[in-house]
């Protein structure tokens, strides 16, 4: 199988000083669900907007289902890569209605997709409402479902649970997995909440002072859980690394 | 090393980082910032032959009164603004939300007609000095046509600006914090200058600055009042000695005293940005104090001060002259120039909002952050006196004229002096910020993921901006447009300056009735004008009120 993402040398810095992201490397393949976790500042944020194409790199390259987006000498425009991103706040649009966010991007309008999105989600009943008067978990599910509308190549999902209240993340990292395998797209998606990726990702990168500390299938990770520098990461990473751990022992 | 790193990093991706609206930003930033550089051009020319007179004999006239003028207005507007601003917002009273609004309303005057209006209000058989005769007082007359009087009307005049500031703030505190000063003991008035006037200074130091920024820029008030100030002297340098190298060096030192101000009202606010961040609790539903008693007539005179002698007599001065004048004055050519300055004010209000606008979108998809630099010079023109901007434009308009005549043999003179054009672009230079800062304030409010987002799913920054962009900002460039509007229509240095012969503005015929001594004359168009503000700023204020309440996009980005 392709990768559908290859990243050599990644390195920026905002202010020419302190580097956010400093040589990343990684590849993914394609159709996997791929979670980078992080703490706050750690780079998550920077490294998916540099695959989106919304930053700038200072060194690196960037290809996406092997054509070369982002290299020293020239970048693609954000519209050129194939890719989706759902912000963080969903930056569903206030003054349009549900069914006008989900046709926003499309070329001609076709009721028929945005049928088909609108039951994919689950929401026709919510089909002219608007996002103020949607709960966090609908508008997340708009938010995908109008990126889904184009068609990604690599769908990139900016810490997608961080303002959703925990029993509603539960029901909905299960169901936006199930949509993402329904699809078949690949995802990248950041999170600083260690228990979000082991439920969903097929795979994990832990970033660190915008460095790769780890990289690694889901199955190894949770098989390599006792391992000491695994579990000297995690209490770097996370300071809820007891409940992960037990987490990981159930799984 | 450090710089020299920064600089070799930024060269080599220039190449890579650079797109259109680089260019463009670059291209609008120079365009609208060729005033401000002219200036700067021309003072490598040397002072002219007038400058040694001019520092022997005026210099020292101009500095001292500036001072006292500024410091004046800035004790008195705050004194007015700030007391009134405490009142409205801690006790309840009776036609307290028509108080309210009539304490905006002074800004409706501009400073000139005010000034002349005094003068008829206070000198032989005014008309306020005929009421107070009339309640016993044995006054003749009261001399207006002094520093003081220059200061009681740039003052009333002008505290709006720090009322609204200072409501704003005072309105804003959360309710606990008085309720923990109260537990500890603090009475109001300790209450008031311990801990609301701390809180509420960076918005109060803003309206002071914005007061201090038109008395610099106050022509039409110090000339009428025989007074030298930096402004008048700038004008008389140019005109009546001839000398516009001089006039260029005198402006050269008030642009660099603004900049210092400038960069001291910034430092404070920065430095005491606690206040702003208490306005991110949520205000509990402020219950104010019922007014009763004594202190209820002390605090109705606080309140009807300002709005009596900031709006009430001079409209009621302009009335009787009004009435006087209307049959000869009230004609057709009136109601033309009338028509003339509603199409100048809204042709200039509809560029300035538009490059307001595209300098937010061009800058925004700017990967070279560091041209944004040529946005900020292209927006400092609200803090330079129109006279000085009048000067900058002659000057460099002189110049194009010259080299096409010279070198390609077109005379354009025409459309410098005989357009509306210069005029125009005048005011876009002057009023840029007004609309500018609100739009950009916005457009950051509802945050770049809309638009990143939209960008991301359309492939097409137009659509963004024509979709997303422009749809969530009406509100805000409507009332960005009236705003600037308002200011144009006020306007009256720069206009006189630079308005070809056949314009006329109902600012400019009023100004040059009263400067001819015919102020009974200057009534009509005045009271015109101040009818136009008037009723913009009420509609303004309807307009941001409806903003508030949209339904349908109140969520997060509120």
């Amino acid at each position: 199988m392709k990768n559908i993402l290859d990243i050599q040398s990644l390195s920026k810095s905002y202010d020419g000083k302190k580097f956010a992201l400093s040589d990343v490397n990684f590849s993914m393949k394609t159709g996997r669900i791929c979670a980078i976790v992080g703490e706050s500042g750690s780079g998550k944020s920077t490294l998916i907007r540099l695959i989106a194409g919304l930053e700038r790199p200072n060194s690196g390259k960037i290809s996406i289902n092997g054509k070369t987006v982002s290299d020293d000498t020239k970048i693609c425009s954000p519209d050129k890569r194939e890719v989706g991103l759902v912000f963080q706040d969903f930056a569903l649009f206030p003054h349009l209605t549900v069914v006008e966010n989900l046709s926003f991007g499309l070329k001609k309008k076709d009721e028929s997709i945005v049928k088909s999105l609108l039951a994919l989600i689950k929401m026709q009943e919510y089909a002219n409402v608007y996002p103020a008067t949607l709960s966090g978990g609908q508008e997340q599910r708009v938010a995908i479902a109008r990126t889904l509308a184009l068609k990604p190549e690599l769908l990139l999902l900016d810490e997608p649970f961080s303002n959703l209240d925990s029993n509603l993340k539960t029901a909905l990292r299960q169901e936006i997995r199930l949509l993402i395998k329904k699809v078949g797209t690949s995802m990248v998606f950041i999170t600083h909440d260690l228990i979000d990726a082991i439920d969903i990702a097929d795979e994990i990168i832990l970033l660190k002072g915008g460095k790769i500390i780890q990289h690694s299938t889901m199955t190894d990770f949770v098989a390599h859980i006792q391992d000491e520098d695994v579990k000297k990461i995690l209490s770097d990473l996370t300071t809820n690394a007891e409940r992960v751990l037990q987490m990981m022992k159930n799984l | 090393m450090e710089i020299k790193t920064k600089v070799t990093f930024k060269l080599k991706h220039l190449k890579r980082d650079s797109n259109q609206w680089s260019f463009y930003v670059l291209a609008i930033g120079l365009f609208i910032s060729i005033p401000a550089l002219s200036i700067l051009f021309y003072l490598f020319n040397g002072v002219g032959e007038m400058w040694q007179h001019i520092t022997t004999y005026f210099l020292f006239d101009y500095i001292k009164n500036s001072v006292i003028l500024i410091l004046g207005t800035s004790l008195l507007s705050f004194s007015i603004g700030t007391s009134a601003a405490w009142i409205v917002c801690k006790y309840d009273f009776r036609f307290r939300s028509l108080i309210e609004s009539l304490l905006f309303l002074p800004l409706a005057i501009p400073s000139y007609i005010m000034a002349y209006t005094y003068v008829g209000l206070l000198g032989y058989q005014g008309l306020l000095i005929g009421w107070l005769q009339a309640i016993g007082l044995p006054l003749q007359k009261i001399e207006m046509m002094n520093i003081q009087g220059l200061i009681w009307v740039l003052s009333f005049s002008l505290f709006p600006y720090v009322y609204v500031g200072a409501k704003t703030m005072f309105i804003s505190f959360p309710k606990v914090i008085q309720e923990t000063a109260t537990l500890l003991g603090a009475s109001s008035k300790r209450y008031f200058f311990r801990i609301a006037l701390p809180l509420a200074s960076p918005a109060i130091i803003g309206g002071l600055f914005l007061v201090i920024m038109e008395v610099l820029n106050d022509y039409g008030a110090a000339k009428y009042f025989g007074i030298n100030t930096f402004t008048t002297g700038i004008f008389r340098t140019w005109t009546a000695l001839e000398d516009i190298q001089s006039a260029i060096y005198l402006s050269a030192i008030l642009v660099a005293l603004v900049f210092l101000l400038n960069i001291l009202v910034k430092w404070y606010r920065r430095k005491k940005s606690y206040a702003l961040r208490i306005t991110t609790l949520e205000p509990e539903q402020r219950k104010r104090v019922l007014l009763s008693g004594k202190k209820k007539y002390v605090y109705y005179s606080i309140l009807l001060i300002p709005v009596l002698f900031g709006f009430l007599l001079p409209v009621i001065q302009l009335l009787y002259w009004g009435y006087l004048t209307f049959h000869t004055m009230f004609n057709t050519a009136l109601l033309t120039i009338a028509l003339q300055s509603l199409f100048v004010g809204g042709v200039a209000a509809f560029f300035i909002v538009t490059m307001s606008i595209m300098l937010v979108y061009f800058s925004r998809w700017n990967n070279l952050k560091y041209l944004n630099f040529f946005k900020r010079i292209a927006t400092i023109g609200y803090v330079i006196p129109g006279a000085i901007i009048g000067i900058g434009i002659i000057r460099s308009s002189q110049s194009i004229i010259n080299f096409f005549s010279d070198y390609i043999g077109l005379n354009i003179g025409f459309l410098f002096y005989g357009s509306s054009v210069v005029l125009i672009y005048a005011y876009i230079f002057r009023f840029l910020a007004v609309s500018y800062n609100p739009i950009e304030a916005n457009s950051l409010k509802f945050g770049k993921y809309l638009s990143e987002s939209s960008y991301l799913l359309a492939s097409s920054k137009i659509k963004t901006l024509f979709k997303i962009e422009l749809p969530l900002l009406r509100y805000t460039l409507v009332s960005s447009f009236l705003l600037v509007f308002v200011d144009i229509l006020k306007e009256l240095p720069l206009t006189l300056i630079l308005k070809p012969y056949t314009l006329q503005t109902l600012a400019t015929k009023s100004y040059e009735y009263a400067d001819d001594e015919r102020v009974a004359e200057a009534a009509i168009p005045a009271l015109l004008l101040i009818a136009i503000i008037s009723c913009v700023m009420i509609f303004v204020s309807y307009w941001n009120k409806i903003n508030e309440k949209s339904p349908k996009e109140a969520n997060r980005f509120e």
